[in-house]
């Protein structure tokens, strides 16, 4: 597929500049476009028990967000802002080093240089393979510890002073502290919209993926050579086994964000999901189609995005733009605290 | 104390990138390979990042140089890393079994089986007092049955049996042993099984650079016994305690 078939008009002015709670509205309040084959439908966010069907599975990500935005210094440099994307283990870490929020780089650094994160001494050890803007770097220190000091949530341009605290980036599920970004699709669920859920009879089950810092825009001309860097990921036991029950029995599955596909495809054998830990940079485009759900919750991606690519392989493309289409036209807004979007596609019959 | 890794294959290709991404992360280094000249250019690179590197010229197949290279890491305080990486390609051009010369094949097998494993029985004690990994390198050849590739797939094939056996025979103890088919990349061994075909479509060796971050990040216990694809899309642990997640 090449990259063109990723691209849109997206007005600038749609995008949420902070969390709806500022625009007077409750999380479950952002606006909801339900996009299935049959047309596309426009609700609010609490309303979506009624589109999902008894004997739904919904599938939610557990991570929680880091405060992941540190201030750094580089001697050649001056003040620069590390944007700790993934904590590898032993003091490893990939990072993308900015001017600051809103002026991405690229910096002027190289293999062994030596600077300091919030205080720390950290060394430049080897640019990502394909996506130079990210870096591995060693930082004997904790980093965590760093973070809860001086540490604030990850940030770009697009977001309007005063900024969200960290509290304001978790989700109803987090758990489990490892993302760099909030996994955002999961903002919009309260208490009362998971009840009515339960009370319909539609089950949730979690998995974990720490999400890392944005993905660009796809740079790549063919959309299956876009190199993607790795996260952590768990698909517990439980999550494993709902899902391969779903499927079995013809219910639909339903990922609450991405991650949760990434998750679920990663550990899908051409049977089940099995239950499994490690990293994953499984990219999914429409040459890979999803085979381990049906639906997808997700917030608006931007033109380019990789994760449409992912969109266009869990609904027809037609249906994905037809809707972003309609969104346009409707005013949503998009970015992390923006509003949401359900894909649904028929149950597939059981392979 | 600094980690530490042995290296062999070091001067070129997959070694020397590795070298590079182990030195500027601070572990000390003993690297080998046979070529005095490029093992000591790769040192010189390396010892810009200011760990320690001890450079040994010499045949792992030699049983003096091994001990030399055990030594070394003795010398160093510890050793983390076993990274068994020098092999041969065999008899070249690469010849089908059918006609394969016998003597060529019983070299391949003493350069990339029992080289590795006598480097392994040298240096378990000091890899199992600083819970160390020993990283076996292995070959797509080693399951492909590739016309052509039979020599050294049959190699890799013996090395990767080597890894699951060890892992199994080493399970409790604070070691790990795994294998690594690094995948098609763009190195002088690589084109030595390609004679003058054009190569440059293959990735060099640093597009496996996440797949060791993450590797040497990970407990021994988590990862020993598993093969692994180094430029696959994922990489998982042993059966992982998985808590149960309630939302």
């Amino acid at each position: 597929m090449n990259r063109i078939e990723l691209d849109f008009d997206r007005p600038r002015a749609l995008q949420a500049t902070g969390p709806p709670e500022r625009r007077g509205l409750k999380r479950d309040e952002v606006r909801l476009l339900v996009s299935t084959e049959k047309g596309h439908e426009h609700a609010r966010f609490r309303d979506l028990p009624r589109f999902l069907e008894p004997g739904t599975l919904l599938v939610v990500n557990t991570s929680a967000t880091l405060p992941a935005s540190l201030p750094a210094w580089h001697a050649g440099l001056g003040p620069i802002l590390a944007n700790i994307s993934t904590q590898y283990g032993g003091g490893l870490y990939l990072v993308e080093l900015r001017k600051s929020a809103s002026e991405p780089g690229p910096l002027a650094v190289e293999v062994g240089d030596t600077f300091e994160i919030a205080g720390m001494p950290a060394r430049l050890v080897a640019p990502h393979p394909g996506l130079p803007r990210l870096w591995f770097v060693r930082v004997e220190s904790d980093i965590r510890q760093a973070m809860a000091r001086v540490g604030s949530p990850i940030r770009y341009g697009y977001l309007e002073a005063p900024y969200p605290a960290i509290g304001e980036y978790q989700t109803l599920f987090a758990r489990d502290a490892g993302s760099a970004e909030m996994p955002s699709a999961g903002r919009p669920f309260t208490q009362r919209v998971v009840d009515a859920l339960r009370s319909k009879g539609i089950a949730l089950a979690g998995i974990t993926l720490h999400a890392g810092v944005s993905s660009h825009e796809v740079e790549a001309e063919a959309v299956e050579e876009q190199v993607l860097y790795a996260e952590p990921f768990q698909v517990p036991e439980a999550a494993a086994e709902a899902v391969t029950a779903a499927r079995k029995e013809g219910r639909p599955v339903v990922a609450v964000g991405t991650t949760v596909v990434r998750a679920l495809e990663s550990t899908w054998d051409g049977e089940r999901v099995r239950p499994a830990a490690g990293f994953t940079r499984l990219m999914i485009h429409p040459g890979r189609p999803v085979r381990t759900v049906n639906g997808l919750i997700t917030g608006l991606h931007d033109p380019l995005a990789s994760h449409l690519a992912l969109l266009y392989s869990v609904a027809p493309k037609e249906v994905v733009r037809a809707g972003y289409a309609e969104a346009v036209r409707e005013g949503y807004l998009w970015h992390e605290f923006g509003d949401s979007h359900l894909l649904l596609n028929q149950p597939r019959p059981a392979a | 104390m600094n980690r530490t890794a042995i290296i062999t294959g070091a001067s070129r290709g997959l070694g020397r990138t590795v070298a590079e991404f182990l030195a500027a992360q601070g572990y000390g280094l003993v690297i080998t390979a046979r070529g005095e000249e490029d093992l000591q250019a790769a040192a010189r690179s390396l010892r810009r990042h200011g760990g320690q590197v001890i450079a040994l010229a010499g045949d792992v197949t030699d049983r003096d140089h091994r001990r030399r290279l055990a030594a070394a890491a003795r010398e160093l305080g510890r050793l983390d890393i076993l990274f068994n990486n020098a092999s041969t390609l065999g008899a070249t051009p690469l010849p089908p079994l059918a006609g394969y010369p016998l003597g060529e094949l019983e070299e391949a097998f003493r350069v990339n089986v029992s080289a590795p494993l006598a480097l392994i029985q040298e240096t378990l004690p000091l890899l199992e007092e600083s819970g160390g990994m020993i990283v076996n390198i292995s070959s797509d050849a080693a399951r492909g049955g590739y016309p052509g590739w039979g020599g050294y797939g049959l190699t890799k094939a013996a090395l990767d049996l080597a890894s699951l056996t060890l892992a199994n025979e080493l399970s409790g103890r604070w070691v790990g042993v795994v294998s690594v088919d690094p995948g098609d990349l763009r190195t002088r061994m690589h084109q030595d099984a390609f004679p003058g075909e054009d190569i440059s479509d293959r990735p060099l060796p640093e597009v496996t650079l996440p797949f060791w971050a993450w590797l040497f990040s990970q407990p021994p216990a988590a990862v020993t016994g598993r093969r692994y694809q180094a430029q696959a899309d994922r990489w998982e642990v042993n059966a992982p305690v998985l808590e149960e997640v309630a939302v």
